[in-house]
C-alpha cells in the first residue's frame, strides 16, 4: 500500500496546515496517491476555507471519503466545497452535529459512483429549501448507514426516494428513535424491496425502542 | 423478497420484538440470522426475568435451521470478554448452544 493511500486531519494528530507545510504545491504533493480521506471537526472548517480549496482539490482519487463536523455549530462548516472532490468516490460516512438535508444531499448527488453512505448525526434540520431534484442519480447500490441521536431523519430518507433512478440499496442499517421517522424509513425499506439484501435493524437508541409493528412493517415491505 | 440477511441489534434484554419479527420472515431467500445483544446487558441478562424470551427466541431460531438450515449467529463487540460471552450464548441459547449450532463472532459493529 502506497504510504499515502490512508490519510486523516485531525487537529489533534495531523493537520492540514501540516501538510500544506510539507507539499507547499499542490499539483506536485503525493494527493493524488490518497484513496481514504478522513477529515474530522475544525480541520473540515480548514480544508472548507477557499485558500486551502487548491490542496483538498489535489486529492482527486479518493474512493472513501469520511468527514466529521460533530463539536461545531450547523454555521461553522460548509460542505459545498466537497462537491465532486473526486469523481472516484464510492463511500461516504458522515459524523454531524446537524445535519442540513439540502446540503447532505448536495454532496451526495455531486459524486456519481457513490453506492456506500453512512450518516451519524445529533442533529436535524428540516430545511429542504432551494433543493431541486437531479437530473441523475448516484449509484447508491452498497450500503446505507441512518443513525440518529435525536431523530428527524425524515426530510434526508424522503430525499433519496425523490431521486429519479431512486435508491437501490442491498444492505440498510436502521438506528432512529423519533417515532416520525418510522413512516419513511419503511417507505425506504419498501424503496429497495427488489435489491435490498441485508437489513440491520436496532431495538434502541437514547432510550427510545423500535416498536414491533414497525419492524413487521420493515419486513413486510421487503 | 432478495432479502438474505436479518441483524437484529438489541441493547435491551428483552427479546420479544425479535420473535415477532421472525414469526413475519417469510423470504425464501433468507441465509443468515445475526442477533448482537449488548455485551453488558447479555451477561445482566440471565438474571433477569426475560430469561424465558430468550428460551423461545433459542427454540425458534433452530426452528429456522431444521426446517431452512439457517445457522444463527451472536455477535458482540470487540473488548468484550468471550468467556462471558460464550456462557451467556450457553445459558440463554442453550439448545442450539448444545447442538453446536450457534456461532459466536466477535466484530467490531
Amino acid at each position: 500500500m502506497y504510504l499515502f493511500a490512508r490519510v486523516t486531519f485531525n487537529t489533534r494528530r495531523f493537520r492540514i496546515e501540516s501538510w500544506m507545510k510539507a507539499f507547499p504545491d499542490p499539483s506536485n504533493s503525493p494527493a493524488h496517491h490518497t484513496r481514504s480521506l478522513t477529515i474530522h471537526g475544525r480541520q473540515l472548517v480548514t480544508a472548507a476555507g477557499a485558500d486551502v480549496g487548491r490542496w483538498i482539490r489535489a486529492f482527486h482519487n479518493v474512493e472513501h471519503l469520511h468527514a466529521g463536523t460533530r463539536g461545531l455549530g450547523d454555521d461553522q462548516v460548509s460542505l459545498v466545497p466537497f462537491h465532486g472532490l473526486s469523481p472516484s468516490i464510492r463511500s461516504l460516512r458522515l459524523e454531524s452535529t446537524h445535519a442540513r438535508p439540502s446540503e447532505v444531499f448536495g454532496l451526495i448527488c455531486s459524486f456519481p459512483l457513490l453506492e456506500d453512505f453512512a450518516l451519524l448525526v445529533f442533529g436535524y434540520g428540516d430545511e429542504v429549501d432551494g433543493w431541486s431534484t437531479p437530473p441523475t442519480s448516484p449509484r447508491l447500490t452498497g450500503s446505507l448507514e441512518l443513525r440518529s441521536v435525536v431523530g428527524g431523519i425524515g426530510p434526508i430518507t424522503r430525499l433519496f426516494l425523490d431521486l429519479p433512478n431512486g435508491p437501490n440499496f442491498a444492505k440498510i442499517v436502521l438506528a432512529c428513535v423519533d417515532e416520525t421517522d418510522f413512516k419513511s424509513t419503511t417507505d425506504l425499506v419498501l424503496g429497495c424491496s427488489d435489491t435490498l439484501e441485508t437489513l440491520n435493524v436496532s431495538d434502541y437508541l437514547q432510550g427510545v425502542f423500535l416498536p414491533v409493528p414497525v419492524l413487521d412493517r420493515y419486513l413486510t415491505a421487503c | 423478497m432478495k432479502l438474505k440477511h436479518l441483524v437484529f441489534q438489541c441493547a435491551r434484554p428483552n427479546v420479544q420484538w425479535i420473535i415477532a419479527a421472525l414469526q413475519t420472515v417469510e423470504s425464501k431467500n433468507l441465509e443468515q440470522i445475526t442477533v448482537r445483544p449488548d455485551a453488558d446487558t447479555f451477561v445482566r441478562t440471565i438474571k433477569e426475568p426475560v430469561h424465558q424470551q430468550w428460551h423461545d427466541l433459542d427454540r425458534l431460531l433452530l426452528q429456522f435451521w431444521t426446517s431452512h438450515s439457517i445457522r444463527p449467529k451472536v455477535t458482540y463487540e470487540t473488548g468484550a470478554r468471550r468467556k462471558d460471552m460464550r456462557d451467556c450464548t450457553q445459558s440463554l441459547l442453550p439448545e442450539l448452544t448444545r447442538r453446536g449450532l450457534v456461532d459466536l463472532v466477535e466484530c467490531d459493529r
